[in-house]
Parts: structure tokens; C-alpha cells; sequence
């Protein structure tokens, strides 16, 4: 079957376009959201098998061939990446049933994740840059509508920012493959690295790679443009704000990964260092936010910030194993990042409240939310032998490796910090005396402890299966090191 | 000779939408601006007719019927703000 | 205040007819010609505020009893469908086939695939617009 790797966006889109018929019968949206994530699920495994047995698949859409028509490339990388945010999505789906709402469920709820799942699959799949462009707002036009749907004020606040923010760096975006296109006169993303290797490096493509960073660290939220990012996520109801935090973010990281890679390696000096500065920045920035506050999604949001920075500076550094370090910390971050929200949102539901200071306490009644909870944080900050430990060991090596001391550093000392920032909350949540909440036993705990259950029993099978995953992600690094496997695979030569 | 005609009848056009265009911006009521943007847009109409002829070609054709059309909705729904307030009533007999 | 929309009313539904036609021609116009889904759906969606700003949204849901949501999801289902198909032939996604066939009044005629997805298109886009257009043009 040679379409396969388009499975993982159709079936979410026939799925979306299906529910748009029956937005008042909220049984049957929740059971066909589920059935069709587990199938989007299924066969992006299917595809990563078929990946790492058979190498690069492509598809030329509409038989258009290579260089000339959009190509659909799915590598190991877009593979897991694409099965990474299926697993996600299905959990927040599950965890939205007890959590989202009904008036939110009759108002198109379930088909807009869906469209969300097409436009981050996409962008993970799609080998054309202005095919890129065009996932990336399918993905933003359904966040525009996830930020709002429901109406409270913070959010109609917050969505104008979010929106502006997003048009002004959707149009660089096009500015920037315009620009791209007048010097190497090609969209296809192999196509390009080609001409670009062949053209050499031209002071023009120093200025279109940071044009690029410039659009990508919107959307990523790397140091001096992160500053919408606090606010408009602080604003969606959790299972929301999970989607975004995990998938959003890191479509902006994987791009600069992608593009930063495949094409502007030739001018590594300039490039690779203002991205390496940025990441640190980033970091400390991030790290100052998540120990500042003692609310619990601002905590964690903050927690968002150092990630990317992370996985900026092991972009940055740009050895193979750094590369490596970068692809196992992107997957193992989206996982535990979804599985955070998702249990602090149960947190919340229960205390009703975002305010650490006014908790306490619930580890007497909830114990298993409790230890989950535990897990998570300690994967969060990389403690072994959970799964971000790996990760952020290949980083720091290959940081050190190149001589980025100061670099490596800072990513050792972010760890305590995020290993801090949770455990505040683990402290002053689950530990203390405990409190009487109004309206606690109404809350449905264990069915929405269960995704974010879910998630983490994901999060440690990824990392004590790090023996089992490691060919497949060096398999990923190597499309990343040697563009010419990449190239190769697409034009077929 | 004709195409001298027609290039003197661009500028002519040209300067009669500027025209419209103080209108436009200086115009003390909201009539005068409204009557100011339907000029405008037949004024368009013209200048493509125009440059049709000039060039010779029949593609501007459909371009000519679908600006008429939309500057003929878009002055409708002006007038109808203007007289009622409002532009789509729920039911008008209530 | 009553007012006397006579002359208004009487136009639009002559011009009402005249816009639908020329919404089809440019649908069919893109398949060789500037034109095409986008801007047919456009021009169809021009006709049906034509009626709405003449009439009222209630008349005008009476004469179409259409939900514009729903004409969103048939007109996805139709431009998904299209490109799908290519998977049961198993040939790469969005593979459109064409052939000159010949029609009892239109003569030698090429029909292809790409104009189904086009319809999809134009539903879609009649969709959203009367959609938006309504939410934001009702006064209450």
C-alpha cells in the first residue's frame, strides 16, 4: 500500500468531517473521536514499522513527480513524531469526556481536535515547505478555535493576542519561502538542501535562516518571542491546553530541526551559535517563570519554555549526537508534558483551584493520582532510568563534546530547577494537611486520572525501553546528519 | 488614433478617482462616502473595459461582471444600514 | 418605521438568477480558465446575501431550508472522497483521472475527477461564508 503514510491524516480529517453532521448527539462524537483515534494511532505504528523495515516512504501527491508536485515524506523522525501526538491526542480525547463540558462538546469540540491532529500530522509528515505553511494553519485555525470555544473572558482576551501574534508570523512565514524560493527557485525540501549545498552559502541565506528561526520561534516559543505564549495558554481549560503544550510547540522545534538540518547547516558559525545563545536564554527565562509562581498551569507552561529551550540548544550544537539527544528528549517531553496537564488538571477539578498555597493534602484520598503524579515530575526533570533521563544525558554529552560548556551547564542546572518547580507542587499539593474541598466527591477522579495514567505508563515504557527504541532513533539522526539519505530517498536518483 | 483615445481616457478615469477618493475620505456625511465607493467601483468597471480593449483580450470579461456584482451588493447593503440600521433582519414582519 | 422595499425586492429576484449563473460559468470556467470552486462558492454566497439583505432570514430560510454547516461537512466529505479514491486503485493520493467523453447536447466534452473535488470546494466555501455572514450580520 503505498499511500500508508497518508492514513494519519486521513483518518482524522474523514473523522472531522464526519462529526460536523451530528454536533448534538454527544455519544456518538465521543465514540467515533475514539474509535478513529485509535485507528489514526494504529496506523501511524503501523507506519513507523514499515518505516524502520523498509527506509523513507514517500507519496508524490496526485502523481506529480518529486521536485515539481508537493511530496509527503515520512522518515523515522515524522513517523514517531506522528505516533507521539496520535498516542496524545487519543488520551485528551479521553480524558475531555468527564472534563470539557457538554456546551463545549455541542460546539464542534470533537471535530476541531481532529482538524488539529490533521494539521500536526501534516506538518510532521509533509516534505514541500509550503506544504508546511499550509498544515501549519490548518493546525493554527483550529487552535484559534479551541483557545476560544466556550467564551469565558480570559479567553476572548487572551485569543486576540494569540491570533494577532499568529497572522503576523504566519505572514513572515510566507515572506520567508518567498524569499527562500527567489534564491534556490525550488519548494520541495530536498530539492532545496540540493541547490542550496550546490549554491554554497550566500550571505542571503544566513538572513532567509533567521527569517525562518524568527517564524519558528513563534510558534515554539523560543526566548524573545515566547512572550505570548504564558498568557494564551493560561487561558484554554485544561485537556486544551495539554493538546498545545505538547503538539503545538514542538511542531515549531521540529521545524527548526528540520529546516536547520536539511538546509542551512553551511553557515553553522553564525547560525547555529544565535540559535545556541537563544536556547540559553530561553532556559534561564523559563526557569525563572516556573520558580516564580505558585500556580499550578503557569508552573508548568513555564515548565514548556525550558523544554523548548532544550531542544533548541541540542539543535544548536548540530553533532550526531546531540541530534539524537534532540529527537529522544522531543518525544519523551510531548508525552510527559501531556501527561502533567492532564494530571494537574485533575488537581484542579478537585480543589478547584490553580493555587498551590490553597491545597494540600491530597495524597491521603488520592494516592494513585498522587504517585502518578510523582512519576511524571521525575521523568519531567530527567531522573534515571525514566525517559528523560537519555535525552538530556546524549544533549549534555554532545554539548560538551563541542566545547558548549556554558551551554551544557545550564541544561544540567535547568533539571534542578524543573525538578524543583514540581516537586513545589507535589509538596504543597499531595503533602500537607489536608483540606476540605466543596463539591470534591462529585469529581469523577479515576476516569480522569486514567489518560494522564496512560500517558506516563507511556512515558516509562519509553524509557526503560531505551535499549528497544535507541536503533530506531538513531535511525531517525542519521536522516538528520547525512541530508543526502533524506534527498535521496525523496528524488529518488 | 483609437488607442490614443483610450490611454487619454484612462488618465481622465484615473483623475476622477481621485476624485472620488477625497470624496471618500473628506465626504461629511455617509451618503457622500457611499456614493463616493460606488463611483469608484464602476469607475473600475470602465478602466478594466478599457484595458481590455487595450490589450485586446477577452479574460478581463468575467473580472468586469463579478466587480459589478459585488460593488452592487456592497452599495445595496450600505443603503440598507443607512436607512434601517440594520444590514440582515431576523423577520421583517414583526 | 415600515418601509417600502418594492423596487429592491423586485431586482433582486431577477439578479439573484443572473449571479447563480454566473457563479456556475466561473465553476466550470476553472477548469481551463481563471475560476473555479473558490470563487463560484463565492459569487453563490454574493446571491444568497443578495436575498438576505432584500428579504429577511427567516424568508430566506424558508425558500432554502439548508443548514450551511452542514453543507460544510457534505462538501469535505465530497473533496476528501475525491482524493481518497485514488487509494482504492492504489495509486499515490489526489490522483485525479480525465477523459474526452462524448454528451448527447454538449458534444466532445472532457470530464475529470478534480472537478468532484472542486464541487467540494464550492460547497465548502458556500458553507463557511453563509455561516460566518450569518453569525455576524444578525442584529440580535
Amino acid at each position: 500500500m503505498i499511500n500508508l503514510l497518508v492514513l494519519p491524516l486521513l483518518i482524522p480529517l474523514v473523522t472531522a468531517a464526519l462529526l460536523i453532521f451530528l454536533p448534538k448527539s454527544i455519544r456518538v462524537q465521543r465514540a467515533v473521536s475514539v474509535v478513529s483515534a485509535i485507528g489514526t494511532l494504529a496506523a501511524s505504528i503501523v507506519l513507523l514499522l514499515t518505516v524502520k523495515d523498509n527506509g523513507i516512504q514517500t507519496v508524490n501527491v496526485g502523481s506529480w513527480d518529486a521536485p515539481f508536485g508537493i511530496t509527503l515524506v515520512s522518515d523515522t523522525l515524522s513517523a514517531l513524531l506522528v505516533t507521539t501526538s496520535s498516542l496524545i491526542t487519543l488520551s485528551v480525547i479521553l480524558y475531555s469526556f468527564r472534563s470539557i463540558g457538554e456546551a463545549r462538546e455541542r460546539f464542534y469540540y470533537y471535530p476541531i481536535v481532529q482538524f488539529l491532529l490533521v494539521g500536526v500530522n501534516g506538518a510532521f509528515t509533509t516534505g514541500d515547505i509550503f506544504n508546511l505553511f499550509v498544515f501549519f494553519e490548518v493546525m493554527l485555525m483550529a487552535s484559534y478555535v479551541l483557545i476560544v470555544i466556550g467564551g469565558t473572558k480570559i479567553q476572548l482576551r487572551e485569543s486576540i493576542k494569540y491570533i494577532l501574534v499568529n497572522v503576523i508570523s504566519s505572514a513572515l512565514f510566507v515572506i520567508a519561502v518567498a524569499m527562500l524560493y527567489s534564491v534556490v527557485g525550488s519548494l520541495n525540501m530536498a530539492d532545496i538542501s540540493q541547490r542550496i549545498a550546490q549554491i554554497g552559502s550566500l550571505p542571503i541565506l544566513t538572513v532567509i535562516a533567521v527569517l525562518f528561526l524568527i517564524v519558528f520561534g513563534l510558534k515554539g516559543a523560543i526566548f524573545p518571542l515566547y512572550f505570548w505564549l504564558p498568557g494564551s495558554y493560561y487561558a484554554p481549560p485544561v485537556p486544551v491546553l495539554a493538546l498545545f503544550g505538547s503538539l503545538l510547540t514542538k511542531v515549531g522545534v521540529y521545524s527548526i530541526l528540520r529546516s536547520y538540518s536539511l538546509f542551512f547547516y553551511h553557515d553553522q558559525a553564525f547560525t547555529h551559535e544565535l540559535l545556541g545563545i537563544l536556547a540559553i536564554i530561553t532556559i534561564i527565562v523559563g526557569c525563572i517563570g516556573a520558580i516564580a509562581y505558585w500556580d499550578v498551569k503557569k508552573i508548568i507552561i513555564y515548565n514548556i519554555i525550558i523544554a523548548v529551550g532544550v531542544l533548541t540548544f541540542g539543535i544548536s550544537v548540530a553533532t550526531e549526537e546531540s541530534y539524537m539527544g534532540t529527537v529522544f528528549y522531543t518525544i519523551h517531553d510531548m508525552i510527559v508534558k501531556a501527561a502533567l496537564f492532564l494530571l494537574i488538571g485533575v488537581m484542579i477539578k478537585i480543589t478547584g483551584t490553580n493555587d498551590l498555597r490553597k491545597m494540600g493534602g491530597l495524597m491521603k484520598k488520592y494516592p494513585l493520582l498522587g504517585w502518578t503524579f510523582l512519576v511524571a515530575a521525575f521523568a519531567l526533570a530527567g531522573i534515571p532510568p525514566l525517559s528523560g533521563f537519555v535525552g538530556k544525558l546524549l544533549i549534555v554529552r554532545g554539548g560538551l563534546a563541542e566545547g558548549a560548556y556554558v551551554g551544557s551547564l545550564i541544561v544540567l542546572l535547568s533539571s534542578l530547577v524543573v525538578l524543583y518547580s514540581v516537586i513545589k507542587i507535589f509538596m504543597n499539593g499531595f503533602w500537607k494537611a489536608p483540606k476540605d474541598y466543596p463539591g470534591e466527591e462529585n469529581q469523577p477522579v479515576l476516569s480522569l486520572w486514567a489518560p494522564g495514567a496512560l500517558l506516563v505508563l507511556a512515558s516509562i515504557l519509553y524509557g526503560v525501553g531505551a535499549e528497544v527504541m535507541y536503533p530506531i532513533i538513531s535511525q531517525a539522526t542519521d536522516a538528520l546528519v547525512h541530508p543526502a539519505i533524506y534527498i535521496d530517498a525523496v528524488l529518488k536518483e | 488614433m483609437l488607442v490614443i483615445a483610450m490611454q487619454v481616457s484612462l488618465v481622465l478615469i484615473t483623475i476622477a478617482m481621485l476624485g472620488f477618493i477625497y470624496r471618500l475620505i473628506k465626504g461629511p456625511t455617509v451618503p457622500d462616502r457611499i456614493v463616493a465607493l460606488d463611483a469608484i467601483g464602476i469607475n473600475l468597471v470602465a478602466m478594466i473595459a478599457v484595458l481590455s480593449m487595450l490589450f485586446r483580450t477577452y479574460v478581463f470579461l468575467d473580472v468586469i461582471l463579478l466587480l459589478g456584482i459585488l460593488s452592487f451588493i456592497g452599495t445595496t447593503a450600505f443603503s440598507k444600514f443607512l436607512e434601517k440600521g440594520e444590514i440582515i433582519e431576523n423577520d421583517r414582519n414583526h | 418605521m415600515k418601509t417600502n422595499d418594492v423596487i429592491l425586492q423586485t431586482t433582486s429576484k431577477v439578479v439573484f438568477f443572473i449571479i447563480i449563473l454566473f457563479a456556475i460559468h466561473l465553476f466550470f470556467a476553472g477548469h481551463y480558465h481563471p475560476g473555479g470552486g473558490f470563487v463560484g462558492g463565492l459569487m453563490t454566497s454574493g446571491a444568497l446575501v443578495l436575498l438576505l439583505l432584500a428579504f429577511d432570514i427567516k424568508t430566506v430560510a424558508k425558500g432554502f431550508p439548508i443548514d450551511y454547516k452542514i453543507l460544510i461537512g457534505i462538501g469535505l466529505l465530497f473533496a476528501i472522497g475525491t482524493a481518497a479514491g485514488a487509494l482504492v486503485f492504489n495509486v499515490p493520493f489526489f490522483t485525479h483521472v480525465f477523459g474526452d467523453v462524448y454528451l448527447p447536447i454538449f458534444g466532445e466534452t472532457s470530464l475529470h475527477t478534480a472537478m468532484l473535488f472542486d464541487l467540494g470546494v464550492y460547497l465548502v466555501v458556500i458553507g463557511v461564508t453563509m455561516t460566518i455572514i450569518q453569525t455576524i450580520g444578525e442584529s440580535e
